[in-house]
């Protein structure tokens, strides 16, 4: 990275960007300060706080995993084929990223709900009901999160060029072999840091999950769920589970932040 | 086009002038607007009930009434964290300490304003249940959390059951069962009996009042709206939505 020093900038706007900085970092500073330290321990270490650990850690693991499954074809042929309809497949795929999760909760569930467009087919051949489970949660924390992956792998792909992969195709490499041996180990950095953004808003998902999915100790009740619960009964208990969320957010957006965009 | 640095620093006066605006937006119109914080399952009546008492108010005076339902515990959570109310109606009395705790000043109460019940409830296009099922795994349970009033008297009346969501409100659990998402829930008898897509699993008494709702002022506008709530027409209205009123059976 270059730029100049903090001198040369034009103090206007290291005013206004220093007044951004603080809105931002007000909250989190609050949030600390707020925290009950010395009983953190017995707080982080309840029952149901562990529970909505081990949920929020299964159900955004395994949706970072659906993500990189399904979000890496999908941001290879945003980038490289020149699809039909391209502006609006995009625009789909950026949909959930901008919309309240509570109407993505809202919308999971009249197509995948027991009564819902699909769901309603899971449940007559397969009986199949994701509403109320885990996997629920898991469908609701990869509809938030995958725009997220696709974004910053597309990203990467368009910024990377193809002329590599040219290359290799003129030195008779076929397509698949140029996927293979060219474009993915390239992009192994971006995937990564996409990857690193996606289950970061998988683990802080709430409104579509509790729509779609409901709240369960256990079973559905993931640390953002828990945190909503415990604000009205127990607030030290939700200052608590927020460290939890802010320190993992922070450890996974510290180091990815110069890889998300294009620095030069 | 150069941008002239004058400007820049005028939009952001603008801006920071805009916000400040519209934090004052309509503190100098309270008079007009009474607000009323009410738990779920009163949203319905409670708005009956503010039409019944704009209509006694002198029509110079014209207020116009605005409702916020949730979970009562929910919107304890918010009167705490400031947020504007003139009134609040709960099916919880015991939160009222919680608002005096946490240093709110309360006007006029009303408790034993009205009673509810709670009763098991199915879609009503679903099939016919039993009670035995209600403890079947294998059905879609919902109730109200432990820590809203709905799912406190749930406890109390039917103890350990195999949940399956625990909502944030009666009338979360009420929806649940009108998408037929749920094959059970535990909801208020009048939240039930007024929905077309709800009916009761099975015939059951009305065992008790498990619910008394309490009203409580929190301003002077307040005060003359909770003390509405107790007149005869207050009770009608409240009566005509199936809620009982009276004291405690």
């Amino acid at each position: 990275m270059t730029g100049t020093g903090l001198r040369g900038a034009p103090r206007s706007v290291v005013t206004v960007a220093a007044a951004a900085v603080l809105l931002l970092a007000l909250p989190v500073l609050a949030l600390v300060q707020r925290a009950p330290w010395s009983g953190l321990t017995t707080l982080l270490t309840r029952r149901e706080v562990v529970d909505a650990l081990g949920v929020s850690l299964v159900v955004s693991l395994l949706a970072a995993v659906i993500v990189l499954v399904l979000g890496t074809p999908l941001a290879w042929m945003l980038a490289r084929v020149d699809l039909p309809l391209r502006r609006l497949v995009r625009a789909l795929v950026l949909l959930p990223m901008v919309l309240p999760p509570v109407v993505g909760g809202t919308a999971l569930l009249f197509a995948l709900g027991r009564r819902g467009l699909f769901g309603q087919w899971l449940d007559r051949w397969f009986d199949l009901t994701l509403p109320f489970t885990t996997a629920g949660a898991v469908v609701a924390a990869t509809f938030v999160a995958l725009p997220f992956y696709v974004v910053t792998v597309e990203g990467a792909l368009r910024t990377s060029g193809e002329d590599l992969e040219q290359v290799a195709s003129t030195l008779g490499a076929g397509p698949v072999a140029v996927l293979r041996r060219v474009t993915l180990p390239r992009l192994l950095p971006a995937m990564g840091a996409g990857l690193a953004l996606a289950w970061a808003r998988a683990l802080g998902e709430f409104g579509a999950t509790i729509t779609f999915a409901g709240n369960l100790p256990g079973r559905t009740r993931t640390l953002p769920l828990a945190t909503f619960q415990a604000l009205e009964s127990d607030p030290e208990a939700a200052i608590a589970l927020s460290l939890v969320l802010l320190a993992v957010s922070l450890a996974v957006l510290v180091p990815t932040r110069d890889r998300w965009l294009p620095t030069r | 086009m150069p941008v002239r640095p004058g400007t820049f620093v005028l939009l952001v006066v603008a801006t920071v002038g805009l916000v400040v605006w519209l934090t004052t937006f309509d503190s100098d119109d309270n008079s007009r607007l009474l607000r009323v914080l009410v738990a779920s399952s009163l949203s319905e009546v409670t708005s009956d009930l503010a039409d019944a008492w704009t209509e006694t108010l002198s029509s110079e005076k014209s207020v116009s009434v605005e409702l916020l339902a949730g979970g009562s515990n929910h919107l304890v959570a918010q009167l705490r964290d400031g947020a504007p109310a003139d009134a609040f109606l709960t099916a919880d009395p015991d939160l009222l300490n919680d608002l005096t705790a946490a240093g709110l000043t309360l006007g006029i109460r009303e408790a034993g304003l009205a009673h509810n019940h709670l009763v098991v409830a199915r879609p009503a296009l679903g099939p016919t249940r039993s009670p035995t099922e209600l403890h079947d795994p294998s059905l879609v349970l919902v109730a109200c959390a432990p820590e809203v009033p709905c799912g406190g008297s749930a406890v109390a009346r039917f103890g350990d059951l195999p949940v399956d969501s625990f909502e944030a409100s009666a009338r979360a659990v009420v929806t649940r069962l009108a998408l037929d998402e749920a094959d059970l829930g535990i909801a208020y008898a009048t939240d039930v009996n007024s929905h077309p897509d709800l009916v009761p699993a099975w015939p059951q008494e009305p065992v008790c009042p498990c619910v008394s709702y309490a009203a409580v002022a929190l301003s002077t506008a307040g005060n003359s709206f909770v003390a509405f709530l107790a007149s005869n027409r207050a009770r009608s209205i409240l009566t005509s939505h199936g809620f009982p009123v009276g004291p405690p059976q």
